[in-house]
């Protein structure tokens, strides 16, 4: 043996002996191979003690060899790239590979917080909410932070993961659950059929069970049986084999979720890789072959370093070479145990002794007893001595009643199996209890889906090939697939029999759910407490909570609980079983969705212009919009806006608009359409003319705004605001398919197609003068306030010209195809440099459109009408629109509703704050008092002090009054005036001229 | 969950928005204020089989009625609202 | 009189560097922008399919596709859309909105679409397994096949996809992106398609 490997076998395993690895745990320097598991290599190492419990910090082991793992969790890697919690018997071993121990301080030998063994009294099942009670706020301040010290888990890093994670679709007839025997045979006859088949596997390497207790497949040795098939599945086209990936849940409609680990077996993935790959995978049919995870004996000490399963040890001798102990004792209450016996022999390691608490051994091996030297003991194992060193010595109840002692360096243990019926029990499935094998075995599954082999309870050999093979030719044959399916392998099936065993009652604490420290006494209390259902149970002790999910707790706890209760295991029934099967990292559900690809964005035409102009970018939805231009010498914000605001009232200025969405309605029928879904007419716009529009939901509710032109006389170009682009497309769309079939009107988004910029100011008409052909006629008569048609511009391309105005001067929209967006920025700013022309974000467009008391989102809220908004006379009369009945509602109609108004702070010098709300001098704040809050406010170069519009009750009849505005989350109060929305140019005369 | 739109064929939820029970009928212009409050907010909740719209926002852009069983999110039937593919009917 | 220039540039003008990206050696991926091309969705009007149907078929001598389908004319692409509406793709006006609206009065209704998409073109041999993380649809040869077209989303964004004639021997994918979109998108394929190795150009020929 290794020097620095003692408890390696010279001979044997699957690891590559020519590739050795160094690692560390806990810093201090150890080596593997590759092949190995973290574990496996801890256990070639020699390290029994892993780490701490959760509530009690006992000294725990290695459990298991598998994703059920309860106690060897770890921090894995440092820095950014730490992750807790992470299981030692999944996680592959690697050149550098670093992990620690979790929830110890200073050390895992030496922990401070293991005195919470001698308060373990009050930490029992419910203890937080017996203990905590009172008083409350000493919850938040003491108990909790310090129960958080104390107990949990490892540590997440506190940075960014600096990895990347992706999604991807995969598309197949059949998806397979697990690379043991069933789950190869399935692939096999599916992949014959010609199905295509995707065939997950969470290991590393495909075979489940067969690497670790071999078998005789078609005369073969397993092994190479494995390898033969693996090979004959990679010829075929259509079959995929995804190793490192678990099938974690399934979804309505053939939609399973499996996570991919592409890069967790290396220090960091290549450049340009992703780490872990969440798949969508959609099939047909489906085939659960998870086989089935063995179940710890509950009894005292049995977790103690040193304790493990007997399948579990099996895989670290054959699989790994490992020895976990030397001299092993066995806890068995079923024949599949001894082959544990078996391996440790064959192994030339030293059974001590076999405990079995079934009353008859098979003469097989009694005589393997016999031969190997030592007793089989009939009877239980009531109580371990050990501590963090491990095992020492073992006391074992026998049957009659005597008492015997066992000298082992380690405790095999073997309950018997339990099938892995998670996949199949996702959609509120309830497995159903077999007592041959004293199990819960799926009662059906959810549409499409089969469990076959051990996850079927079909424990033997043979048996898990012919039901993996027959569900692999029958789901190919759903599928359409009808190839020959060829010769199924065959193999011996291993009798199994079995005394079911749970508990050992005796002093001293025996645990049910390791991770969460539950004990059988946990259990036993909440039945005297009340909590029987098992459900209650759950909740009450955490049983099953962890992050191993009970997988090798939940029937023992329901068991013990059907013991103190009197019922059946299958009256006490189990818990409701949701996915993930394993624990799955956000960052994987997220993928490329983080940082600068939370969303999608969207770029205005003229975007790569601004950003070289310097502009300050917003998110509104998922655009980047241009906020303000920035110049050199400006303090702040405000004051860029302000500028901003100024050129346009004095000379010109331009913003893109192109945010705002673009519909073309077509059809005999569109002045109808229109008619229905605006409150006001469109059938009697002039061709040539733009009219705004309001659009109300059904319920009577202002749903959005915007002007809608008339191109031709079949032919409207509407627009929406930003924000409700997508949904007026999609209410548009449900009015026309759904609501009025009988129309003729087809429907386009062109939000992309053009980029509109508005021109606004005085000298708007000198600057368009210079853009658009000589030929058009831009005068008042030639082109009054409202007009919209098509011109020619300088260069002879076409554009659409609209006279509309947001901001109260004189203005145009202007449309070109969107390519030509950047040049049209580029050529407004040449065209318009003698005249000053400024480009303005949407700031200045806030604040101009505030200024003239124009609404926008904050005002069509969701909860105002068109009166509320004073567009209550655009409602007309003559016609049915959508929304008109429910308009009329008593409550929507009432005097005393709040109406947009106009507000100001009687102190020109004290800055408006939105959300303020707005109570009657006198009175005092509460909800009994408050008449209305303010939506919008900006600075207003034009009244030279801070305005805002509101919501106020009978707003705008009390122009002129003085009121509270009360802010209590900025702790301001101070008194406004109410005044007319309409702060600038009130008559409208400068948009008209 | 998936849906078989009836031109566009198997797709998977996120290309479709959900609207709700395609029952009601919009009354006509002359209805009854008690009609149309009805049509507005009178809803089933049926535990079983109902009748919804969805929209294929994310693909052809046809509104669908989706027969649908809400307890095990079956569904039985998806069929074209009255005026998606509307060209082929009369004029 | 100041001087203006009417510089046409594509959504990704900004934004495609030509060349290779991501994992060096031989490009699992190639990505190719096609630019300045004529798009015009052509919807029935109500009752109107057959006449649609006939028009299309004498201007362009092929059927419009009535199913998800992308169909090839001499001089022209014509991919459906949705119900009884498909897209006209081509080049050099021939078949522009001005061109094709006196063919189509009174059968269908027009909307120009040209500036409103950029037109990406995927192939090599690693296309479908890079999609494989945009695309929910099912891309296996057998399903998706030359010609197939579908209207679907990509990364929450909606997008025309279909798939073309191979070229020496390998997938030939075209997606049609909306252009505010286009630069968003573009990243997220450059992220998917990095670890296969990418060639990355532009064309202003359809392929």
């Amino acid at each position: 043996m290794r020097g620095d490997q003692a408890n390696r076998l010279n001979n044997g395993g699957l690891i590559d002996r020519s590739a050795p690895l160094n690692f560390r745990f806990d810093g201090k320097t150890f080596s593997g191979f590759r092949g190995d598991t973290l574990a496996s290599a801890l256990v070639a190492n020699g390290v029994k003690l892993v780490g701490r419990s959760f509530k009690y910090h006992r000294p725990r082991g290695i459990l298991t060899a598998g994703s059920e793992e309860p106690n060897a969790l770890v921090e894995l890697r440092s820095g950014a790239r730490r992750e807790a919690n992470t299981k030692a018997t999944t996680a592959e071993l690697y050149e550098g590979l670093e992990a620690a121990s979790q929830n110890r301080w200073p050390s895992l030998n030496f922990d401070v917080m293991s005195v919470n063994q001698l308060f373990a009294p009050i930490f029992v099942a419910g203890f937080y909410y017996k203990t905590f009670m009172w008083p409350a706020k000493f919850w938040e301040a003491i108990y909790e932070p310090a129960i958080r010290r104390a107990a949990g888990l490892g540590r997440a890093a506190q940075v960014p993961d600096p990895d990347h994670y992706e999604k991807a679709w995969a598309h197949c007839d059949v998806v397979i659950a697990g690379s043991g025997p069933a789950g190869l045979a399935a692939a096999l006859a599916a992949g014959r059929s010609g199905a295509r088949v995707i065939l997950c596997e969470e290991d590393f390497v495909l075979g489940g069970r067969l690497l670790a207790d071999g078998g005789t497949i078609d005369g073969l040795p397993a092994a190479e049986w494995v390898a033969r098939t693996l090979a004959e599945l990679l010829a075929m086209p259509d079959v995929r084999i995804m190793t490192r990936t678990t099938l974690f849940g399934v979804y309505d409609g053939g939609t399973y979720g499996a996570i991919e680990r592409v890069n967790d077996h290396l220090p960091t993935p290549p450049e340009h890789q992703v780490r872990q790959r969440l798949w969508r995978i959609v099939a047909k049919r489906s085939i659960v072959a998870a086989g089935s995870i063995e179940r710890p004996i509950v009894f005292a000490g049995n977790d103690t370093p040193g304790v493990m399963m007997a399948s579990a040890m099996r895989n670290y001798i054959n699989r790994y070479a490992a020895v976990p102990a030397r001299r092993i004792a066995l806890f068995t209450n079923n024949e599949d145990g001894w082959r544990t016996a078996e391996t440790a022999i064959a192994a030339g390691l030293q059974v001590a002794a076999v405990i079995d608490a079934r009353p008859d051994v098979s003469p097989a091996h009694r005589s393997l007893a016999s031969k190997g030297g030592f007793p089989v003991l009939h009877g239980s194992v009531a109580g371990v001595d050990g501590g963090k060193a491990g095992v020492r010595k073992i006391s074992v109840s026998l049957t009659g009643g005597a008492r015997a002692e066992v000298e082992a360096d380690g405790l095999a243990v073997s309950g018997g199996w339990n099938p892995a019926v998670g996949l199949t029990s996702y959609h509120r499935g309830r497995p159903k209890w077999r007592d041959d094998i004293a199990a819960f075995v799926p009662d059906g599954a959810p549409p499409g889906m089969v469990a076959a082999g051990a996850a079927n309870g079909a424990f033997g050999l043979g048996a898990c090939l012919r039901e993996g093979f027959e569900a692999g030719a029958a789901a190919a044959r759903d599928a359409g697939r009808s190839g020959s399916t060829g010769s199924m392998p065959i193999a011996d099936d291993a009798a199994f029999s079995l005394t079911p065993l749970w508990h050992v009652a005796g002093k001293g604490k025996a645990f049910v759910d390791q991770q969460h420290d539950v004990t059988a006494s946990d259990v036993e209390l909440a039945q005297r407490e009340g909590f029987e259902s098992v459900e209650h149970l759950k909740r009450y002790t955490t049983l099953g909570m962890a992050t191993d999910q009970g997988k090798t707790s939940n029937v023992a706890g329901l068991a013990i609980m059907a013991a103190v209760t009197g019922k059946s295991i299958p009256e006490t029934g189990t818990t409701i079983y949701r996915p993930p099967y394993v624990p799955v990292a956000i960052g994987a559900f997220a993928g490329h969705h983080r940082d600068e690809n939370f969303h999608a964005t969207r770029l205005t035409p003229s975007h790569h212009w601004a950003a070289e102009q310097g502009a300050i970018f917003v998110d509104t939805g998922l655009w980047k919009r241009a906020q303000w231009y920035p110049r050199a010498g400006e303090k702040d914000w405000l004051e860029s806006v302000t500028r901003e605001v100024k050129a346009v009232r004095s000379g010109v200025g331009f913003c893109d608009v192109s945010t705002l969405g673009k519909i073309d309605v077509h059809g005999r029928d569109a002045g109808t359409f229109l008619d229905r879904v605006y409150i006001n007419a469109f059938s009697s716009l002039a061709v040539g003319k733009a009219r705004y529009g309001l659009m109300l939901r059904e319920d009577g509710i202002v749903y959005d705004d915007g002007t809608t032109s008339r191109l031709a006389e079949d032919h409207y170009f509407l627009t929406t605001t930003t924000a409700k682009a997508g949904l007026v497309m999609q209410h548009l769309e449900f009015c026309r398919q759904v609501l009025f079939p009988e129309l003729d009107v087809q429907l386009t988004s062109v939000s992309d197609q053009w980029a509109q910029f508005s021109i606004a100011g005085p000298k708007t008409r000198d600057l368009l003068k210079e853009i658009v052909d000589p030929a058009e006629d831009l005068s008042n008569e030639g082109f009054p306030f409202m007009g919209a048609r098509e011109v020619k511009l300088r260069g002879g391309l076409k554009a659409r010209l609209f006279r509309i105005s947001f901001s109260g001067e004189m203005a145009f929209e202007i449309s070109v195809p969107a390519r030509y967006g950047e040049a049209m920025a580029r050529n407004l700013m040449i065209a318009g440099k003698p005249f000053g022309v400024t480009p303005y974000g949407t700031e200045a467009l806030g604040v101009m459109r505030i200024e003239k008391g124009h609404v926008a989102g904050p005002e069509l809220n969701g909860t105002t009408t068109a009166a509320d908004l004073g567009l209550g006379k655009m409602m007309s009369t003559k016609k049915d629109f959508i929304g008109r009945v429910m308009a009329g509602r008593e409550a929507l109609v009432a005097p005393d509703r709040q109406v947009v108004v106009g507000i100001k702070p009687t102190d020109k010098a004290r800055r408006l704050r939105s959300g303020a709300h707005i109570i009657p001098k006198g009175e005092t704040p509460g909800p009994d008092n408050d008449q209305g809050y303010v939506t919008s406010v900006c600075f207003s170069p034009v009244v030279d002090q801070w305005i805002g519009l509101g919501l106020v009750e009978r707003g705008r009849e009390r122009i002129g009054e003085i009121v509270r505005a009360h802010d209590p989350l900025r702790g301001e109060d101070y008194d406004v005036e109410l005044c007319n929305s309409v702060f600038y140019d009130p008559d409208g005369g400068r948009q008209r001229g | 969950m998936r849906i078989t739109c009836p031109f566009c064929g198997e797709r998977e939820l996120g290309e479709f928005t959900y609207l709700g029970d395609a029952k009601p009928q919009r009354p006509a212009a002359d209805a009854s204020e008690e009609a149309v409050y009805d049509y507005v907010y009178l809803r089933d909740n049926i535990a079983g089989v109902m009748s919804e719209h969805w929209y294929h926002g994310g693909g052809c852009r046809a509104w669908l009625k989706v027969t649908r069983n809400t307890l095990t999110h079956e569904i039985s039937a998806v069929e074209p609202a009255a005026g998606a593919g509307a060209a082929k009917v009369g004029a | 009189m100041a001087d203006f220039s009417w510089d046409v540039r594509s959504p990704l003008d900004r934004t495609l560097v030509a060349g290779p990206y991501g994992v060096q050696g031989d490009a699992g991926v190639a990505l190719t922008e096609i630019r300045n091309f004529d798009l015009v969705q052509v919807m029935a009007r109500r009752g109107k399919a057959s006449e649609m149907a006939q028009t299309a078929q004498a201007r362009f001598g092929v059927a419009a596709p009535e199913t998800p389908k992308a169909v090839g004319a001499s001089d022209a692409t014509l991919i459906w859309s949705g119900p009884d509406q498909f897209f006209m793709l081509s080049k050099g006006g021939k078949h522009s909105i001005e061109a094709l609206a006196p063919v189509f009065a009174g059968s269908a209704s027009l909307s120009d679409q040209s500036h409103a998409r950029a037109l990406i073109n995927v192939s090599g041999e690693k296309a479908r397994t890079m999609l494989a993380k945009l695309s929910s649809i099912d891309l296996h040869p057998d399903v998706f096949g030359v010609g197939a077209a579908a209207a679907t989303s990509m990364d929450h964004t909606s997008v025309t996809l279909w798939r073309g004639t191979d070229r020496n021997g390998q997938v030939v994918f075209n997606l049609l992106v909306f252009a505010t979109f286009a630069q968003s998108l573009w990243h997220t394929i450059l992220d998917s398609a990095a670890e296969y190795g990418v060639t990355i150009g532009h064309s202003e020929d359809l392929a």
